[in-house]
């Protein structure tokens, strides 16, 4: 759907975008992981031809009048009008239909209320995101860019964003997240792309970067932490909850054995940081 | 007794002397003018001056003698405070001595000069210059000079032989030093102050075409 | 498409707090001209008429609505242009300042139609803006003061009937109206550069009085001087001539007309360059 080729952005404060090439395609999930001033947002307003990328092309296979739908940075909304009105402003300026319906169904798929009549100025960082992300979707694009979407949001603001964005992948919608926090985008992307000073230095399936770089994981389960077989493993022990030091490919072991002495496992998560996919290991 | 009539023959011969040193013609045109009661007229105004620009103004008058002239207009309308006064009531009003200064020309008319003398304190005028239509007896041109307002020269036309009122008359006037304050003119007008000051003194006209008389 | 644009141009503008402000200040500030008017023009007139109530009577009120009307003109081209450019530069200002601008370019938007229809935006609400002045102050200024001839000093003292003055100052206003469009323009345009409200606000006020500074400046050019821009702002004044140029004032209204749509070119292009963000 989307295929950039060795894009390339200098300022005057230095290299911010260095020879880098992304796709995306339809009713995929992509996650784009970096440090802060990695490059990610440069790399987005260039897909989104905010800015001009001084070498390089994108090309995007959609014949729609709006091919990509974005919320770069923070959500630029009118904060004096409300949600209604935002989104038929942005609707009318693109001959997009701005009927009722059309407009109350498009709070509704992003889940905000349709009796709030206040102004923007009043919503929460999250109800502000989804808004946002109603205006991106305008028009039906093909492609949705979201750029750090869960930031400032709780950890049910994330879950609900989440499964909202599963719900619009379901749309063949081929959409491309940024985040600088690697839990959030594992548990939602189906391949990353990892970029440090402003070059794509991995990328892949979302699970075979994990399992390539994993050394960490935590389990939770009752009265986990007695485990004879983990015991060897454990680098951090607390009630109902270990952290073991093992491999991706020695996890679906210590699983079954820890399930074989009938512990109840809860949850397994594997711990990996940006620093680590930063600086990967090879196996 | 005797000094009382003395007195009495004193004064009045000098009134006799002084009625003698009016002249006739002048008497004759001022006895035409008396008869004069009340009149009411419509006024065409034009006022030429090289400072200001009006159109042409409507306004009606009424003459009633003895008393003050009443001017009625619908428009804004600027009138001369020496130039209405054609029946000449103000000149004649108080006591006066004339000298006879000739005969000229003025306009193509053979004109009889006097100057006019008031011998009163009371009178506004210092001094007046009368240009004696005397074959028709009526006054052709005037010129006042007055105490406190400056010199104001009439110039009369009438409407055939036996009128004695005119309907034109021009009034020439001068204007000393017009105060312009500056905030009320416009922001790229400029200022030519050597010309201004060159042109202190103003002068222009007024012409006043009088017509529909209604006199009683 | 430009029709969609320039209505929800007007439909943001007309929502905002600030523009609802902009029109109570101007109608404030009109009101209290108009009453500052009254007691110069009392002043003015005494002043003027000072000599020549030595020689002539004067019958009728030369005080009347039609010289309030003439001496509000006088004040009005400095104090409007200053809240009109405020409300105009917010049109693009505040969409950087939002972020909103970044998420008008995310939609099927052509960045010129957009700034166009800013200009437009602009150019209709100074347009109402002054419409509604003109007609408050018509009412007032008439309802009070009622009409009567009108006197203005442009190196001649000239004095105009009832009817001709009330010609002449609609089409003063009509004049003025267009010097606004300019400001106005040139604001938006400002603000297309610097982007940020107070940057421009400055710049805007600076403009304008460099402009009325530079109205009476002699460049020794000639001809060529008449048509610097700062020279063709106050020709409402010269519907107050007792003999009126109307082709002049034409063409001055005509060649400011031009500089407009240079000042929109300018601003369009360069905003079609910039990158958003």
């Amino acid at each position: 759907m989307l295929k950039a080729t060795q894009l390339s952005k200098t300022y005057k404060s230095g290299k911010a975008l260095d020879n880098a090439s992304i796709h995306l395609n339809s009713g995929q999930i992509s996650g784009l992981l970096g440090r802060n001033g990695a490059g990610k947002t440069t790399l987005f307003k260039i897909l989104c031809g905010l800015i001009t990328p001084d070498a390089g092309k994108v090309s995007i296979a959609s014949k729609k009048q709006k091919p990509i739908g974005a919320v770069i940075e923070e959500p630029g909304l009118y904060t004096y009008l409300n949600a209604y009105d935002n989104l038929k402003v942005f609707s009318q300026i693109q001959g997009a239909p701005t009927d009722i319906t059309t407009l109350e169904n498009c709070l509704k798929e992003v889940g905000l209320p349709l009796n709030r009549k206040d102004p923007v100025r009043n919503f929460s960082m999250g109800m502000k995101q989804r808004l946002g992300i109603a205006i991106a979707l305008l028009n039906n694009p093909d492609i949705l860019i979201l750029d750090e979407p869960f930031s400032g949001l709780d950890p049910t603001g994330v879950a609900s964003l989440s499964k909202l964005i599963k719900q619009l992948a379901n749309r063949k919608i081929a959409i491309l997240l940024s985040s600088h926090l690697m839990a959030e985008l594992h548990k939602v992307c189906d391949d990353l792309y990892i970029i440090d000073n402003g070059k794509i230095i991995n990328q892949g399936l979302t699970q075979d970067i994990i399992d390539s770089q994993v050394t960490i994981y935590t389990i939770t389960g009752k009265n986990i932490e007695n485990s004879d077989f983990i015991q060897s493993y454990i680098v951090q022990k607390e009630k109902n909850k270990v952290t073991i030091k093992c491999d991706s490919e020695a996890i679906s072991e210590i699983l079954k054995s820890l399930l074989d002495d009938r512990f109840k496992v809860t949850s397994c998560v594997p711990n990996i940081t940006l620093e680590q996919l930063l600086n990967p290991v090879s196996k | 007794m005797k000094k009382l009539f003395g007195l009495f023959f004193f004064i009045f011969g000098l009134t006799c002397i002084s009625a003698q040193e009016i002249d006739s013609d002048l008497l004759k045109i001022k006895s035409r003018m008396d008869a004069i009661n009340e009149f009411s007229a419509e006024l065409q105004l034009d006022l030429d001056a090289a400072f200001i620009n009006m159109p042409t103004k409507y306004a009606s008058m009424h003459y009633t003698k003895g008393k003050d002239t009443k001017f009625s207009s619908d428009d804004f309308v600027v009138l001369p405070k020496r130039g209405l006064d054609f029946a000449f009531s103000e000149l004649f009003e108080h006591p006066f001595i004339t000298v006879d200064r000739g005969i000229e020309t003025k306009n193509n008319k053979q004109v009889k000069v006097l100057n006019v003398i008031p011998t009163d304190n009371k009178s506004d005028m210092a001094l007046a210059t009368l240009y004696l239509d005397v074959k028709n007896e009526r006054i052709a041109a005037s010129e006042i000079t007055t105490k406190k307002n400056g010199t104001y020269a009439l110039e009369m036309e009438y409407p055939d032989l036996e009128a004695i009122l005119p309907n034109q008359v021009q009034v020439s006037f001068a204007i000393e030093k017009l105060k312009i304050p500056l905030n009320f003119m416009g922001s790229d007008t400029d200022i030519d102050r050597k010309t201004m000051r060159q042109m202190d003194t103003k002068t222009g006209k007024i012409t006043l075409l009088i017509s529909n008389y209604i006199i009683n | 498409m430009m029709l969609p644009l320039l209505k929800t141009e007007l439909f943001k503008l007309f929502r905002e707090s600030k523009t609802w402000y902009a029109i109570a200040a101007v109608l404030l500030i009109e009101l209290i001209i108009l009453v500052a008017a009254y007691y110069q023009g009392a002043e003015i007139l005494d002043l003027l008429l000072e000599n020549l109530q030595q020689s002539f009577y004067f019958e009728g009120n030369l005080l009347n609505g039609n010289l309030l009307l003439y001496i509000v003109l006088n004040s009005l081209w400095f104090n409007l242009p200053l809240i009109l450019m405020i409300v105009s530069s917010s049109l693009i200002t505040d969409e950087y300042k939002n972020g909103t601008l970044k998420t008008l370019m995310l939609q099927a938007v052509d960045k010129r139609k957009l700034i166009l229809a800013k200009f437009i935006a602009s150019l209709i609400f100074t347009v109402l803006m002054l419409l509604l002045l003109m007609i408050t102050t018509f009412v007032l200024a008439y309802g009070i003061f009622g009409t009567g001839d009108l006197v203005v000093y442009l190196g001649t003292l000239n004095f105009f009937p009832s009817e001709e003055a009330f010609k002449r100052i609609c089409f003063a206003f009509a004049s003025g109206t267009i010097s606004m469009i300019f400001f106005t323009t040139v604001s938006i345009t400002l603000g297309i550069f610097l982007k940020e409200s107070a940057k421009t606000w400055i710049a805007s006020a600076f403009f304008l009085i460099l402009s009325s500074l530079l109205l009476k400046a002699k460049f020794g050019l000639g001809a060529v001087e008449s048509y610097f821009f700062p020279k063709l702002t106050n020709s409402w004044q010269r519907f107050f001539d007792y003999e009126v140029d109307v082709s002049s004032i034409l063409l001055d209204n005509s060649v400011l007309g031009i500089y407009i749509i240079l000042v929109v070119l300018i601003g369009t292009y360069y905003f079609k360059k910039q990158d958003v963000g």
